[in-house]
């Protein structure tokens, strides 16, 4: 009995380290194959994110490393009227948000419901979501500047000519409009996914009840896409804090004054034209912190949303 | 009823009228890019808005050769070509280890790859380009393609994970039984069953690597891609404005076209991109 098992435990024995053996040549591999993502993110991004709140926490500048000042960058951050304009210039950025989320939200329904052309002005409406802030910055600077073309045909017509981005009152909201003009085919993209799952026969049966166009939008429809609005809502927000530089930099430089400097865009002058290396990472990690803040509201919205 | 509808219908009706309108405005500004692009500069100042009648390509000539641009360009598409190569092989492995292999800290090196999505660049700025200074990379073409693959990796490894998941877990054992080694399996069969969503990421991988302007400007300032270029002819050619739009359809052109070509593809890859963040 023992004599004739034992061949086979050891056979068993064999064939379970020849097993694990080959899972720890697979998990070797494998652990080899994720490696060139890990040590890029490592090295580029999470490294530099932690050597900032060590820079923060110094006064270096330009070659030298500096001295350990504590909070000194960021208690200065409080007093910095460019700072603190740049959260109040944030701040009206974030009053825009619901411009961003709803103008899409009402054409991707119209959309939905079959406005004639819909096919091309789906297409169409995306086309300036894939050029580069750049070229729309240039474009636009030519058409507002003081020189441009909107005032050449506004004298044309008889208008005085206005100064849309060299005016502290009209440069953010000019901004901000071309920056929504810019994106919101990306809103009108995910609205249209998320029509795509509101039931059809739900839509039917209040119209068949006699509800009206509005009734079935405001009770039926958009109810639906609560989900949707709030996911856009949040990624909105994070997005126009951490992606206008490039429009900024082409169109305002952040001027006139601090009309249109917002954080980002602080940040970089502070590291570049302002040579102060220090100061600049104590206002990334305040960034950081904001952009965090709301990136875990998103994560939260996301996973209630799933659970439902 | 049929009054309802007939009604909803009278209204969508009027509302393609300003939708029709915003699509106008949509394609009006390359329009107008290209139109002035055409024109002399007495041409331009006479006329801003009427169609270049009698089009010249001097502007193209000068902005292509005396604005540099035709370095510039070359620029843009080393580093784009660059990084898109290095996205797709980078992404795909490690898309494919994380999809349908054994390990250990899986989920959890999945999760901090994902959680990079939350440092963009201007949150790192100074340590990102001291880590440049410091190996060596600055104005470097090899330092822009491994910057633009680093910030981008994030969203690539997601898109190529959830592609990989999805498909059936015999084809990859199939082949493992076989005898292949992993390697030969990632280039024999991740990669040619994985080609529909290489392809849409490389596109939007294109995208987002052409269109950059923050990471080129601080690492490139000797070495300028088109857009960091553009840029500062922004400054120069304030009084020759149908030059400037030669070079803002120079460099718009690469993407208009992609555009044309994929929309398809880049409508949808976007769409997934967005609901993931």
């Amino acid at each position: 009995m023992t004599t004739t098992a034992q061949p086979q435990t050891a056979h068993v024995e064999r064939a379970r380290r020849r097993a694990s053996k080959s899972r720890r040549a697979e998990a070797g591999m494998a652990l080899l194959f994720v490696l060139p993502a890990i040590l890029l993110v490592l090295v580029f991004r999470i490294v530099p994110l932690f050597w900032g709140f060590g820079i923060s926490l110094t006064n270096a500048s330009g070659g030298n490393p500096g001295e350990f000042i504590g909070a000194g960058n960021y208690v200065r951050a409080l007093n910095d009227p460019n700072f603190r304009a740049s959260i109040v210039n944030a701040g009206v950025i974030i009053l825009a948000v619901p411009i961003f989320v709803f103008i899409p939200m009402i054409l991707a329904i119209l959309l939905d419901q079959g406005v004639p052309g819909r096919g091309l002005f789906r297409s169409v409406y995306f086309f300036p979501v894939v050029l580069s802030s750049v070229i729309i910055g240039s474009i636009f600077s030519i058409v507002l500047g003081y020189n441009g073309s909107l005032n050449g045909l506004l004298k044309a017509i008889g208008l005085p000519a206005f100064d849309w981005l060299g005016r502290s009152q009209t440069a953010l909201p000019v901004t901000l409009a071309i920056q929504s003009w810019s994106t919101f085919g990306m809103g009108v993209l995910i609205f249209l996914a998320g029509l795509s799952t509101v039931p059809k026969d739900m839509v039917e049966a209040a119209r068949l009840e006699g509800a009206k166009m509005w009734q079935v939008w405001w009770h039926v429809i958009i109810p639906e896409l609560r989900p949707i609005i709030e996911f856009s809502l949040v990624i909105t927000t994070i997005g126009l804090l951490t992606s206008m530089f490039g429009l900024i930099y082409v169109l305002t430089g952040g001027g006139p004054g601090t009309a249109t400097t917002v954080p980002e865009y602080l940040i970089w002058a502070a590291q570049g034209r302002l040579n102060q290396p220090a100061y600049a990472t104590a206002l990334s990690i305040i960034l950081f912190v904001i952009t965090g803040i709301l990136a875990s509201l998103q994560i939260r919205i996301m996973s209630r949303n799933a659970s439902l | 009823m049929a009054g309802a509808g007939k009604r909803q219908r009278l209204a969508l009706r009027i509302a393609a009228i300003p939708m029709g309108i915003l699509a106008l405005s949509c394609l009006y500004p390359i329009f107008f890019a290209v139109n002035n692009s055409l024109k002399t500069r007495n041409d331009y100042l006479l006329d801003r808005f009427g169609l270049a009648l009698n089009p010249t390509f001097d502007n193209y000539v000068r902005a292509w050769s005396e604005s540099h641009l035709d370095q510039y360009f070359v620029n843009s598409v080393i580093a784009t070509i660059g990084a898109v190569i290095l996205l797709t092989v980078v992404s795909s492995l490690a898309g494919f280890a994380l999809a349908a292999l054994r390990f250990p800290y899986r989920r959890f090196l999945f999760v901090v790859i994902l959680s990079t999505l939350m440092i963009p660049v201007q949150v790192i700025l100074v340590p990102y380009m001291r880590t440049m200074v410091g190996l060596g990379l600055i104005n470097t073409h090899i330092g822009l393609i491994l910057s633009y693959t680093a910030f981008f990796i994030p969203f690539s490894v997601y898109m190529m994970t959830a592609f990989y998941s999805g498909l059936p877990r015999e084809l990859i054992e199939a082949a493992k039984i076989d005898g292949a080694k992993l390697l030969q399996v990632w280039w024999h069969v991740m990669i040619p069953l994985g080609m529909p969503a290489l392809i849409t990421l490389g596109i939007l991988n294109t995208l987002n690597c052409w269109n950059d302007i923050l990471i080129a400007l601080l690492t490139m300032q000797k070495n300028r891609t088109l857009m960091v270029g553009i840029s500062a002819l922004k400054g120069q050619y304030s009084d020759e404005i149908p030059l400037f739009t030669a070079g803002i359809v120079i460099a718009a052109a690469p993407i208009v076209i992609l555009y044309v070509i994929f929309q398809r593809r880049i409508v949808s890859g976007i769409a997934v991109g967005a609901v993931k963040g």
